[in-house]
């Protein structure tokens, strides 16, 4: 009795750790559709490590908007949340590359069943290379969710108010090393505000920067300055209301990608993701975080509402 | 001649760690005669100057039909890509590095692992430019290497145990090391390589016995450098002199020039020659000026780290063309007097022979067959800028249209690469791995990074001919002729030897070990290897019979990046072995 219990222990270990092995064999992703994902009971959810206040880790427990809308969508499918981590890669092609359908080379087998923070742009999704291909054919974008863009905030004591950005030709702005704020104030007007702009590992860093009154503004995405702005109540820091000219993109849309062979599994996390935009629920996700919303502007139409 | 200071010093510690280590160990000695001494190969380019010419003339133009492989090594696992390493052979061991930060062991004469070491890597580790490794650095009784989490490892040469471990640079902030490094009187020295991260370039010199930090030079106008005595941190003058005189703004805090490539070194005038990495942020448009040192040669001085003299191939670097080739150290005659020169193969297609005593620039040419983002080198050396349509448009003018289209020739992968050249001694001529490709250009607005709207640079790497891009050439320094070139199908991504015996060896991504007539250019033998050949060639003298090895494993930077050359490569598999060949001693017509 106790023999015959034992080998089924062993049969069933068998078993288990035979697809286990075969995978690390094939040194592949291992192919997680949609049914395997309810099966296997959890669901691992891409986002961007350190990437407040999207996603990073706050006393070491996942945490974010970003994660918080994870959290939802596995319980919604009835799964576990698993996090996984993205370092961001020179561009986005690569990150979903390297977390959505191929895996990195240095571990192939580590991706995600779906990445949030995927920009929703049509136009990227069916951008050609010079061959004529698809650039970006193994992965599906679908589920948008949020609308992102750009901002300034600014310290009234030094800066009365931010009407246009020729003031930084006079006052020293902070932003992220290689971002698009980076770029466009280092070249707008001839690059004559090119010497008053600052540079920083991440929006963080610079908001500490304006803390320490070297630099009087600083310009990143809404919803990192909204951050920093709430955790900072009595600064005094503002949120300027100026425009970008001439800025390329000022906003745009942000939801999710799948692998293109796990359509099925976006199919069920854009119903699920679509609600929560319609009801306010990921509305309320931001206000808990301290930070305004947009709707994303594909629902511009469909709702017959304006998303700012 | 050789500087008589200098030997005294080497010859006082030579005897010191003779005395401390016992026979087997290398010396600086043994460093400093590596060319002249078939026996073994203890450094990095056969030779610190790093001409990767031995004066061995068993195997020669008429007896290489009869070289034979006498054994092949499998680095194992499943990491088979990318093996740039280049062997070393000390008292009949071989000490060779793979992709992914390993080191062997390896009895040269039968094959046989002695031990191996694998670096662990960290999880969620980046490095920018693929896994490879390009070898080793023996002194004493220990082998080191640079991992792909920038850290410097010191082990012993026997066992394979890590006697110390220094973390040269932080990974998380995109640096790594994939170079071999340079050892000179007792210091371990080492570059470092970033992606576009907003790094800052160094080169740093490492005490050989306990792994304390002796010097730290940054690459970027405007950093500090220091130096480090019995703990101390002494300040060794900002590079540069100041910040902001070639940079805008703050630029320089993140200037980039990673020298990533390792440096040579030229004992008679007592200089390291670190190149360095193209400039950071791309765009070329936000940081007018010069921006130094980005894409220059630099002459350091190895005692305290302090820049002698520097180079700059491409100001304001629009295209990336990193300036980290290697310059080789030569003598030549010109009206009776001797040229202490120093040549170097460009990324962006100009051949340039420089004056190693102070940096003078003698001359310089085209080595590619056209160039279209420079008109030509003024009397300094300087570019002439196409400013027609040589230079990428700024990406500050495209209104959420794509860009003007820029056809730049040579294309960022450069006219030439990392790959070694060699110089023989015999010939007088540079054996020179190029390649024959353009780059389309644009800036591209529909682009993202991390979640965010972003202005990128579209880019598609094409190839200038049909029939082929790699051309080994063999260039005269004096006249900037082109004496021969053998042509191959895909882009050629290995190093360069050359020998006594008329001969060049280089290997291809189709897999061959190919040998040429030094003087004609004749192919004279190839044997395939399996996987594409990307590693550097090396030979040596063991039980009175000449050797040659080269690593074999398909990978490096050329697969990674699509377009028109993706077709050219996409078949060819991977791999990671070490292949040693040898002459039968019979075989020698005369000895």
């Amino acid at each position: 009795m106790l023999a015959t219990r034992c080998l089924t222990g062993i049969l069933l270990a068998l078993l288990f750790a035979f697809p286990a092995q075969a995978e690390s064999l094939l040194d592949r992703p291992p192919e997680r559709p949609y049914d395997i994902v309810i099966e296997s009971g959890f669901l691992k959810v891409g986002t961007y490590e350190n990437f407040p206040p999207y996603s990073y880790l706050k006393d070491g427990k996942p945490t974010g908007v970003d994660i918080d809308i994870g959290h939802r969508i596995a319980e919604e499918l009835g799964v576990e949340f698993r996090a996984h981590w993205i370092v961001p890669d020179e561009n986005l092609s690569d990150d979903l590359r390297n977390n959505v359908w191929k895996g990195h080379y240095l571990a192939k087998r580590r991706i995600a069943d779906i990445m949030m923070r995927v920009p929703y742009d049509k136009k990227y999704a069916y951008m050609q290379d010079s061959t004529g291909e698809y650039m970006n054919e193994q992965v599906v974008l679908f589920g948008p969710y949020h609308q992102e863009q750009w901002q300034i905030a600014y310290n009234p004591d030094k800066i009365q108010e931010v009407t246009t950005i020729a003031l930084f030709q006079y006052h020293p702005i902070g932003v992220e090393i290689d971002t698009l704020p980076d770029f466009y104030l280092s070249s707008t007007f001839q690059g004559r505000l090119r010497n008053n702009v600052k540079h920083y590992t991440n929006i963080r860093a610079a908001f500490d920067a304006m803390d320490a009154g070297e630099v009087s503004a600083v310009m990143g995405m809404r919803a990192e300055v909204d951050l920093e702005l709430h955790k900072r109540p009595d600064s005094g820091f503002v949120a300027a209301t100026n425009g970008f000219p001439a800025i390329g993109k000022q906003v745009w849309d942000v939801g999710m990608a799948v692998k293109h062979t796990h359509r099925q599994l976006g199919y069920a996390i854009e119903a699920i993701v679509d609600g929560m935009v319609r009801d306010g629920e990921i509305e309320a996700i931001f206000a808990r975080h301290g930070l305004r919303y947009s709707m994303p502007a594909f629902y511009d139409e469909i709702l017959g509402v304006s998303a700012e | 001649m050789r500087s008589h200071t200098i030997g005294k010093q080497f010859a006082a510690s030579a005897l010191a760690l003779a005395i401390s280590m016992g026979a087997q160990a290398v010396t600086d000695e043994d460093i400093l005669n590596d060319q002249a001494s078939p026996e073994d190969i203890v450094s990095y380019g056969m030779g610190q100057q790093g001409q990767r010419f031995s004066p061995i003339k068993d195997l020669n133009a008429d007896n290489i039909q009869f070289l034979q492989p006498a054994w092949a090594f499998s680095f194992g696992s499943e990491k088979m890509r990318g093996q740039e390493s280049q062997p070393m052979i000390k008292d009949g061991v071989m000490y060779v590095t793979a992709s992914y930060s390993r080191v062997y062991a390896i009895d040269a004469k039968t094959g046989e692992e002695i031990w191996q070491y694998d670096a662990r890597l960290p999880d969620g580790i980046m490095p920018c430019c693929d896994v490879v490794n390009r070898g080793v650095a023996l002194y004493g009784d220990k082998v080191y290497f640079g991992t792909l989490d920038a850290k410097l490892v010191a082990l012993n040469k026997d066992t394979g145990k890590p006697v110390w471990i220094k973390t040269v640079a932080d990974y998380q902030a995109g640096y790594a090391i994939t170079a071999a490094p340079t050892v000179v009187d007792g210091k371990i020295i080492t570059g470092v390589s970033g992606g576009e991260f907003g790094i800052v370039g160094k080169v740093e010199a490492y005490d050989a016995e306990t792994g304390d930090l002796v010097w730290t030079r940054p690459t970027v106008e405007g950093h500090m450098g220091y130096t480090y005595k019995d703990g101390e941190q002494v300040e060794n003058g900002i590079t540069g002199g100041e910040a902001g005189k070639t940079w805008p703004g703050d630029l320089w805090k993140s200037g980039g020039a990673a020298p990533w490539l390792g440096g040579t070194y030229d004992a008679s005038t007592n200089s390291l020659f670190f190149g360095t990495g193209n400039p950071a942020p791309w765009n070329s448009h936000l940081r007018p000026g010069d921006n130094l040192f980005s894409s220059s040669r630099l002459a350091i001085d190895p005692d305290t780290g302090k820049i002698k003299w520097h180079f700059q191939t491409t100001p304001n670097d629009g295209w990336d063309y990193d300036g980290v080739n290697e310059l080789i150290s030569f003598d030549y005659e010109d009206g009776g007097k001797t040229i202490q020169a120093a040549a170097t193969a460009d990324r962006n297609g100009f051949f340039y022979v420089l004056d190693r005593t102070n940096g003078d620039f003698i001359r310089g040419f085209p080595f590619v067959d056209k160039i279209t983002w420079a008109e030509g080198l003024d009397k300094d050396g300087r570019p002439i800028y196409n400013t027609e349509d040589g230079r990428p448009g700024n990406p500050a003018d495209t209104q959420g249209e794509k860009g003007e289209t820029v056809l730049a020739q040579p294309s960022f992968l450069g006219g030439k690469n990392w790959q070694p050249m060699a110089y023989s001694q015999d010939t007088g001529l540079f054996y020179v791995p190029s390649n024959e490709w353009s780059m389309d250009i644009w800036n591209e607005p529909v682009s993202y990074k991390k979640g965010a709207a972003y202005l990128g640079a579209g880019f598609t790497i094409k190839p200038t001919n049909d029939k082929y891009i790699g051309v080994l050439r063999a260039m005269d320094p004096k006249t900037g002729e082109e004496v021969w070139r053998y042509e191959n199908p895909a882009p050629l991504w290995g190093g360069v030897m050359t020998t006594a015996g008329n001969l060049v060896f280089t290997g291809t991504p189709e897999g061959y070990l190919k040998a040429f007539d030094a003087k004609t250019g004749e192919e004279l033998y190839k044997f395939n290897t399996g996987s594409g050949v990307v590693g550097t060639p090396v030979t040596w003298m063991m039980d009175g019979e000449q050797y040659v090895s080269v690593a074999s494993g398909w990978g490096g930077a050329v697969p990674l990046w699509g377009g028109e050359v993706a077709k050219v490569v996409k078949d060819f598999n991977q791999g990671g072995m070490v292949w040693t060949f040898k002459l039968p001693k019979d075989r020698v017509a005369s000895r």
